[in-house]
């Protein structure tokens, strides 16, 4: 069969071969953490080893978000050396499963870019849906319900609720599941714009705070 | 002529295990490019936004292409498959992985970071050199199979 | 080439042919044909502009890129700090202003978190993004 082809085919695998051998090897790319309730922040650390033959220079380390800090003890590796980037999560108010990733730069060519990933599963001990209720003057003053929910590991068996202005009443009923609870919020009436915090307090180290407003009524219209 | 050669149609042999490799080869080219083009027909809008990220061809363009291109993928990988060696298929998919692999390393040396979306989300953490790695080699095993084709044809 | 291998080539292009303009028909209402698409929640800085003093501002950026710059009469509302910050914004809001959120480059997801919070926690009806973030309104504004 065709020689030359054959030839261009070995040719063609050998020369991509030292294109895809890194330098640094990395024992992993991709880190998951669970933190605990309270925690403030994450560290992760990505372990790298330099199982080439020349050394190599970190050139940036650059992450997604400003809550990611990422940092290194020096930009140099030697063949052999090995050491570990640090990144640093802030989880501040977040909530839910997070991913953040740090894009590291490298001088070795077979490898000039890198995504660390991280994600984190962030613990709610207490989550309130909505957060935010409203009515237009004028409109009739119906009451709105906000779901308050316990999170895993979490046992609240009651709750206290109250209003920055007495113009909002509110009343406490249990949910049909356990460490459920249903704010009902009403206006005395919605003659005149009005805000509001409402402050509730569970049998839980954590208050949370909700916004009630009445206000007046905006044009509207078309959003496109 | 003994059991471990071939008789061509023009009198020549070829071994046994080489019929074999032709065999091998089509297969796993054409099951590479048919999972390939499977992986971009689930969502061709993504795969218009990878083009896109190249920078190579206008928007109107790239759209279209990334509604076309998976299918011609699929198809010629199952012509592949069905072991017609229809060499008009292996023209295509050459020329693709040909075009693909330019417009990487001229995207690349532009400073623009493609993530390829060749293999849709499966390969967004490939890096750049195992990228190269990969389709070189489909494009060896192409070439391969395109001198099988036309050794098999004299 | 042979004569065999150019039918077998046009073929093989026609038949694909077929499926594509299938599924392109199939998708024709949920592609931009014209233009690359701007996500479904983004708005350009020309129609946030378009919409004048209607447009509520939100800065999601750091509470440091804040303080330095930012678009005049924008709320600061971001992840870091969102309970402390969320009252504060609510109070500003009211429902005929469109919330228009950015946050620094193109990358940065975390305008579209603050958004997607903002319409499910907070229930807020009009919350859209800034198409091209910070840089986009520094341009607009050269």
């Amino acid at each position: 069969m065709n020689l030359k082809a054959r030839l261009l085919f070995v040719a063609l695998i050998l020369g991509a071969l030292p294109a895809a051998h890194a330098q640094l090897a990395w024992e992993k790319t991709e880190l998951e953490f669970r933190p605990k309730l309270g925690e403030k922040e994450v560290v992760a650390q990505f372990r790298y080893e330099n199982k080439g033959t020349k050394q190599v220079t970190f050139k940036n380390l650059k992450s997604t978000c400003g809550c990611t800090v990422a940092s290194l003890k020096k930009n140099e590796v030697e063949p052999g050396e090995k050491g570990e980037i640090t990144a640093t999560f802030s989880i501040g108010g977040r909530t839910g499963l997070q991913h953040k990733a740090v894009m590291v730069e490298t001088d070795d060519p077979a490898q000039p870019t890198l995504n660390l990933q991280l994600h984190v599963y962030i613990p709610e001990a207490l989550s309130m849906q909505p957060s935010f209720v409203y009515w237009q003057t004028g409109e009739e003053p119906k009451p709105k319900t906000i779901t308050i929910k316990a999170g895993e590991g979490v046992a609240i068996s009651k709750l206290d609720v109250s209003s920055s202005i007495p113009d909002f009443t509110t009343k406490v009923k249990r949910g049909s599941k356990d460490g459920e609870f249903l704010v009902s919020v009403q206006p005395k009436n919605t003659a005149q714009a009005l805000t509001a915090t409402l402050t509730i307090k569970p049998d839980y180290p954590k208050t949370l705070y909700a916004s009630a407003r009445v206000t007046p009524p905006g044009s509207l219209g078309d959003f496109r | 002529m003994n059991a471990s050669s071939h008789l061509q149609a023009d009198g020549s042999t070829t071994p046994v295990w080489w019929v074999g490799l032709r065999y091998i080869v089509a297969i796993v080219v054409g099951a590479i490019f048919v999972y390939a083009g499977a992986l971009k027909v689930a969502d061709p809008v993504a795969f218009a936004r990878d083009i896109s990220n190249f920078h190579i061809l206008p928007w109107p363009v790239g759209v279209r292409l990334a509604f076309y291109l998976p299918w011609l993928e699929i198809i010629c990988g199952l012509t592949l498959l069905l072991r017609w060696f229809r060499s008009g298929a292996t023209a295509i998919l050459t020329a693709l992985t040909a075009v693909f692999i330019g417009a990487t390393i001229v995207a690349r040396l532009r400073g623009i970071d493609v993530n390829c979306g060749c293999f849709g989300s499966a390969s967004k953490d490939l890096t750049f050199g195992w990228h190269l790695a990969i389709d070189f080699t489909i494009l060896g095993a192409l070439i391969l199979l395109w001198s099988l084709q036309r050794a098999r044809a004299r | 080439m042979t004569r065999d291998l150019l039918r077998q080539t046009a073929l093989l292009l026609v038949i694909a042919l077929v499926p594509a303009i299938g599924q392109a028909v199939y998708y024709r209402d949920r592609v931009s044909w014209n233009a690359p698409a701007v996500e479904k929640d983004e708005v350009t800085i020309e129609q946030a502009r378009a919409w004048g003093a209607n447009v509520l501002w939100v800065d999601a950026r750091p509470d440091d890129q804040f303080a330095r710059q930012h678009v005049p009469n924008a709320v600061p509302l971001n992840e870091d700090r969102w309970d402390e910050l969320l009252p504060r914004f609510l109070e500003t809001w009211s429902p005929d202003r469109r919330v228009v959120v950015y946050c620094s480059s193109q990358s940065c997801a975390a305008s579209h978190e603050v958004a997607r919070r903002l319409r499910e926690q907070a229930g807020l009806p009009a919350v859209f993004v800034l198409h091209g973030g910070w840089e986009a309104w520094l341009e607009g504004n050269k």
